[in-house]
């Protein structure tokens, strides 16, 4: 039976908020023909009040996209909507319809447990093909840090998109523009009496269209992120965020609020630990499988308790926080065991930004734990259950992390990439034939983020599927006839080191005899086969989650009666950034197949497309070779 | 003594109606339940989980009463169990007190941690569902029990369902339905086990205990969802005597309300000359015009906008519910004088409608059929216009609702046995010296094929398309090179009865041809693109459904290069199928294949007449399904001529 390309997923539908960059295409269902951001600060004794008027225009081009009608805006407890005015007009009947409906909701969020954040809901009427709406509402924003970023460019093409901001003269403003280097912005600077004004007008900007396997959409789509620098009253200067002192400092007084009370059981629980283990390390590492193992990932964002890690007491009590309760909590324990720790700012791998190049909250999304042993900085990650101490999450490698030293002081450091070698699986197999089929012992020994994969693959992406079902479409070996039997799997906490899996394979109908031949692929692992770029419509880098080795030998034994009379050539690609070694050796009546492959790096840029692909090519030329053995 | 009498009678009566919600409780002092092996060995397991529903007649006033107790205990084991069972939602819905919300966790050192009630946090209109209370659960490691115990005063409404089967395994499994002397009625569906009837405080009720609950699993071919354990129940005022029947036809006089529209609606029948122009011919046409222009104008909204049903600010507004929808088709039906009856029912991976027991809850889906065309309008899928009935009501029963207002149940069935079909035409030649593999291929689809693909191309965003165009030029094929990729009758307006989608393309691969020594093998099965392989280790749980009834007939010509011979041609051979009891097929893979000089000419004949299938056919169908996969091993050895 053909498998259909999925059912139409009508959900999809309402949900194109996976933002993407095309070329500019004259075949659009729906663009916008105006994006305006006009925002307006005003300061009276210190008190900002800060108000953006937004403005939207949009054509729908044809009647294929009309889902766009349906309007969902965002407020939370720092933000407040005002004046939501939004109407239709239908060119053809020169009739204009005003949205008469607004509806206030929550939704529920998968990460996050429960949040501050609601939306205002309604539907544009009469759109149909040729309609134009227009939004207007305010955002008043409550918050001086949070003056948030504008997006020159969006999900659908915009003709005109204008930002505007009026401060007075005594507040300094800072601003940063990330991707427009292929658009073309006109700046411009105006005063009036007591304000400042600059403007930022551009035309013309495509759509963004995410990929696969990219970095998030920030990393291209062309933005500005503004922020207060400072402001003037009675001949002080005050910061807000001129730099990462400010924003530290910021960091540092919320830090400040976190409840330190009643921590004697939580410095109990550090202590039972510690004094098992004699070195620094060991009790580090220990006290973190018990954060791992014990405090489950639950997340509440409400209002600056978003920011305000719970108290370490109450964390523990609870058995459940989110990152920032986490690092707190080991923040409290390691130091109490005499581990200098320090609670650590980061943003994921999602966020582009260095906190120098905009010293915001924009820069990180995320909070974890810095320990420093033998000289050493070592990241620690509550909410990864699964990766091993000394090794970073995967999604914060190469991120700039803020380290707060005391409340005065912090530092910048950058979580360092994970080598190679640090991931790897080493995958034995020992394969015979026999009437006809093919029979398979194998063992998987997985490391690093390797093992973590697989551990939260087997956890949460198995769901209601069977084991054996589960590692069909996980690691699709042999063929789909393939069956897995024997499975077992060896303890997932991470205070184990590797992870093993073991499994017997039969493979039915995947030797060919043909006459006295039989002819046999001993490549019953085809990883990275699919991984061709289509260079002609990618746009961006392809995003690599992480370093990864994977060590293959592959063990044939000849059967009583046969002999081998083909065996492949040894054939090899030998990248700096990735690639692959095939050898085939001979003896005592078994053919072994010993297969490297490597990936070195996170990111293969546009200009490597050629070379990676000619890897990948050569990769999936090598598999395609098989022995021939004959009676 | 008098006074004494009294004084008991009082007690007698007040104890004869006491409610049993109050009187229930959790332990006291509560325990760690004693586990078998196998069950310390899942994520978590439910020990327990009770619910009771208990309707009261108060001793004031009249209006009648319905409270809700949900009483759960689960172990969990893992950091998986404890996800699966430490947020708790509980829905507002209808909730006009909160009797009483706790939880506790029992550690496994005997521990205690009660719920603080001041972390229960208020979610406002949760997307469709309203209100809910929510809480972390406090205290819970590995091992531990999590005990969570409520009860909710409802508004009084006569009808309720609960599905019973759950993620996780459950031991035991007790519903309580207490109705006293009012008439009460439940049952409950996919359980070995009924009610009983049970007195509770000397109230009538019933009982219904299961043990030993499975998670329902994922299978393919299946509706788990809608296979799942629930329970449905009814309860009406003391003395009244409401049947079925009248339940239906009182729900179906309220939803058709303005679906028969006497006079249309001066603004329509404007609209409907436009839309039609000079077709006025036949029902399909005019149907079809119809359904096109109303997705091309119209947005179906969800919210809570009551004005959304009515006919003139829907016109106004061009939004509409589900339910106003109807309306403006109606109307447009009506003007252009197209018989039409409205139906309801519901998604059949989500509920299996059952005539015999009214359950609000079954209608959720709304259609119009067109009796002179057999084909039906689906105003909730932008991605459909007129046509056989989408899969996910085929096979459900639906009340089909005349233009007297009279209704009849139907299961609702696919007129056109051959509606949906993939014809495939393939070229397939060796390049360069035996360094590729060349193939021109011409598609056709038919029907739901048709109708999916059409609105792939036109309606999904461009990441999706870009998949999809993938697919269309065949899928599995790694390092596959698309030199052509051409399209027809792309758009979603086609008048012509089930006129065919075409796709011609040609593309190029290297990794369908593998070496070996001198020879070369062409790995001539994956060119069909990925079969499906149904695996069944354990037992089949859920009945087959399939989307639809489905036929392939696909022609592969392969160009054998004449300095080579093929062999291993038998592998191109297989023949499955499942027969009835009259021995006529019901569906079957064949291919087989003929030479014709250096050209070997591969025919795939598979189809599925029926779309259902019961449990005890699983293994035939699953040889017919599996029969083409084997063909995607299949590989023909090319050797050097000597």
């Amino acid at each position: 039976m053909t498998i259909s390309h999925m059912k139409f997923p009508v959900l999809l539908l309402f949900f194109v908020a996976n933002i993407c960059l095309a070329q500019k295409n004259t075949n659009e269902d729906f663009r916008f023909l105006e994006r305006t951001e006009d925002i307006k600060i005003n300061l009276k004794k210190g008190t900002f009040n800060i108000v953006k008027s937004i403005h939207e225009k949009a054509e729908y081009v044809t009647a294929n996209k009309l889902y766009f009608a349906n309007e969902v805006l965002h407020f939370d407890s720092f933000t407040k909507l005002q004046d939501i005015e939004a109407t239709t007009y239908l060119p053809v009947s020169g009739k204009t319809l005003e949205v008469d409906y607004i509806e206030t909701k929550h939704e529920f969020d998968d990460g996050i447990f429960y949040s501050d954040q609601q939306t205002k809901n309604f539907t544009f009427p009469g759109v149909t093909k040729g309609a134009i709406t227009d939004l207007k509402y305010k955002e008043i924003i409550s918050e001086p840090h949070f003056l948030g970023l504008f997006r020159f460019g969006t999900y659908a093409p915009t003709q005109k998109a204008i930002l505007r901001i009026e401060f007075p003269k005594n507040v300094e403003i800072g601003y940063k523009e990330f991707h427009t280097e292929n658009i073309t912005i006109d700046f411009k600077k105006e005063e009036t009496k007591n304000s400042n004004i600059y403007t930022w007008t551009t035309e013309n900007v495509a759509k963004f269209m995410s990929e696969d396997d990219a970095e998030a959409a920030l990393y291209h789509l062309p933005h500005i992120i503004l922020h207060i620098k400072n402001y003037t009253e009675d001949n002080k200067t005050v910061p807000i965020l001129n730099n990462v002192k400010d924003l530290y400092s910021w960091y540092a007084s919320l830090a400040k609020q976190v409840d330190e009370s009643d921590l004697k059981k939580v410095y109990k629980i550090a202590e039972d630990i510690a004094k098992k283990y004699t070195t620094d390390r060991e009790k580090a590492e220990a006290i973190y499988n018990w954060v791992q193992e014990n405090i489950t990932y639950v997340a509440f964002e409400d209002g600056l308790g978003g920011f305000i890690p719970r108290g370490a007491a109450s964390v523990c009590k609870n058995r459940y926080g989110d990152c920032k309760d986490m690092a707190n909590l080991l923040y409290v324990m390691l130091n109490h065991v005499g581990i200098p720790s320090y609670r650590t700012w980061i943003g994921t791998r999602d966020r582009p930004y260095l906190y120098d190049e905009v010293p915001t909250p924009m820069v990180d999304n995320h909070m974890i734990t810095a320990t420093v042993i033998d000289k050493d900085t070592i990241f620690i990650d509550g909410t990864d259950s699964y990766v091993n101490f000394g090794m970073p999450s995967s999604f914060t490698q190469t991120k700039e992390a803020l380290i707060g030293i005391s409340p005065e002081k912090f530092v910048l450091k950058k979580v360092p990439v994970q080598p190679s070698e640090k991931s790897k699986t080493s995958i034995n197999t020992t394969i015979t034939f026999e009437n006809g089929n093919i029979k398979a012992s194998e063992k998987r020994t997985m490391t690093g983020y390797e093992r973590v994969d697989f551990v939260t693959d087997y956890l949460y992406k198995k769901k209601d599927n069977t084991e054996e079902e589960f590692l069909n479409t996980t690691l699709a070996l042999g063929n789909n006839k393939t069956k897995y039997q024997n499975i077992e799997v060896s303890p997932l906490e991470s205070k184990h080191k590797t992870l093993t899996l073991t499994f017997d394979l039969l493979i039915e109908s995947y030797a060919k005899t043909i006459g006295s031949k039989t002819i046999l692929n001993l490549n019953i692992d085809r990883v990275l086969s699919k991984q061709k770029i289509d260079i002609e419509v990618r746009k961006y880098a392809k995003k690599i989650d992480h370093q990864f080795q994977k060590k293959y030998t592959t063990t044939f034994i000849v059967p009583k009666g046969y002999k081998v009379t083909s065996v492949p050539k040894p054939i090899k690609y030998d990248g700096k950034a990735y690639g692959f070694d095939i050898n085939y050796e001979q003896k005592d009546g078994k053919v072994i197949q010993h297969k490297t492959i490597y990936i070195n790096t996170l990111r293969v840029e546009k200009e490597d497309f050629e070379a990676w692909n000619s890897f990948v090519k050569k990769l999936i030329k090598a598999y395609k070779k098989s022995i021939i053995i004959e009676k | 003594m008098r006074s004494i009498i009294v004084i008991l009678l009082c007690l007698c009566t007040t104890q004869a109606f006491s409610q049993f919600y109050k009187e229930y409780d959790w332990a006291k002092k509560p325990k760690l339940h004693k586990l078998s092996d196998k069950e310390a060995n899942e994520s978590s397991i439910a020990i327990m989980e009770k619910y009771m529903v208990e309707y009261v007649i108060p001793d004031f006033g009249n209006n009648l009463q319905k409270f809700e107790t949900t009483h759960t205990i689960a172990r969990v084991h893992d950091e998986k169990g404890i996800k699966t069972h430490n947020t708790v939602y509980i829905s507002m819905y209808d909730v006009i007190n909160i009797v009483d919300i706790k939880a506790r966790t029992i550690t496994p050192d005997g521990k205690v941690t009660l719920l603080n009630k001041d972390n229960i946090k208020e979610v406002k209109n949760v997307e469709e569902y309203g209100d809910f209370k929510i809480f972390a659960i406090e205290g819970a490691e590995k091992d531990s029990e999590i005990e969570v115990l409520y009860t909710l005063e409802k508004e009084y409404s006569a009808f309720g369902r609960e599905t019973l089967q759950k993620s996780y395994p459950i031991k035991k499994l007790e519903y309580d339905f207490i109705y006293g002397k009012m008439p009460g009625r439940a049952k409950v569906y996919n359980a070995f086990t009924d009610f009983d009837d049970r007195i509770y405080n000397k109230r009538q009720g019933k009982q219904l205990i299961l043990e030993d609950i499975v998670p329902m699993i994922e299978e393919e071919y299946a509706t788990p969802n809608s296979n799942k354990i629930y329970v449905a129940f009814q309860c009406f005022g003391p003395g009244t005597n409401v049947t079925d029947d009248m339940l239906w036809s009182n729900v179906v006089t309220n939803i058709t309300e303005g679906m028969f529209p006497e006079k249309v609606h001066p603004e329509i029948t404007k609209i409907v000359t436009g839309i039609l122009k000079d077709q006025k011919t036949d029902d399909y046409t005019k149907a079809y015009l119809i359904d096109d222009y109303v997705k091309k104008n119209y947005t179906i909204v969800k919210n809570n906008n009551a004005q959304l049903s009515e006919i003139d600010y829907i016109i106004k507004n061009k939004s509409a519910s589900d339910l106003g929808i109807i309306k403006v088709y109606s109307h447009l039906l009506e003007a252009a004088k197209v018989e039409y009856m409205p139906v309801i029912t519901s998604d059949v991976y989500e509920h299996k409608f059952d005539s015999e027991f009214f359950n609000p809850t079954a209608l959720r889906e709304f259609l119009i059929y067109i009796p002179k065309a057999y084909n039906y309008i689906t105003p909730n899928r932008v991605d459909y216009r007129l046509s056989e009935i989408p899969p996910n009501i085929l096979g459900n029963t639906g009340i089909f609702v005349n233009n007297k207002k009279q209704f009849s149940f139907y299961k609702i069935p696919q007129k056109d046995p051959d509606y949906s079909r993939v014809e495939r035409n393939m070229n397939i030649s060796f390049e360069d010296d035996m360094e590729y593999v060349k193939i021109d291929q011409n598609q056709k689809y038919f029907g739901h094929w048709a109708m999916n693909n059409r609105a792939y191309l036109n309606l999904a965003p461009e990441q999706a398309i870009k998949e999809f165009e993938d697919y269309l030029t065949g899928s599995g094929i790694e390092d596959k090179v698309v030199k052509k990729y051409e399209t027809e009758n792309k758009e979603m307006m086609q008048l012509e009865y089930n006129k065919p989608f075409l796709v011609s393309s040609t593309i190029t691969s290297e990794s369908l041809l593998e070496e070996a020594g001198d020879s070369y093998i062409f790995q001539v099965g994956k060119v069909i693109g990925t079969q499906s392989e149904l695996y069944q280790e354990t037992k089949r749980v859920n009945p087959i459904q399939m989307q639809y009834p489905n036929r392939y007939n696909y022609q592969i010509v392969v160009t054998i290069p004449t300095d080579y011979e093929a062999e291993g041609l038998e592998s191109l051979i297989i023949k499955k199928e499942l027969l009835d009891d009259k021995g006529e097929q019901k569906c079957k893979f064949e291919s087989n294949y003929k030479l014709e000089g250096n050209k070997i000419v591969i025919t795939i004949e598979e189809f599925y007449k029926e779309f259902e299938y019961e449990i005890a056919e699983y293994e035939g169908f699953r040889e017919v399904i599996n029969a083409a996969s084997d063909f995607n091993k299949a590989a023909i050895l090319m050797n050097p001529k000597e």
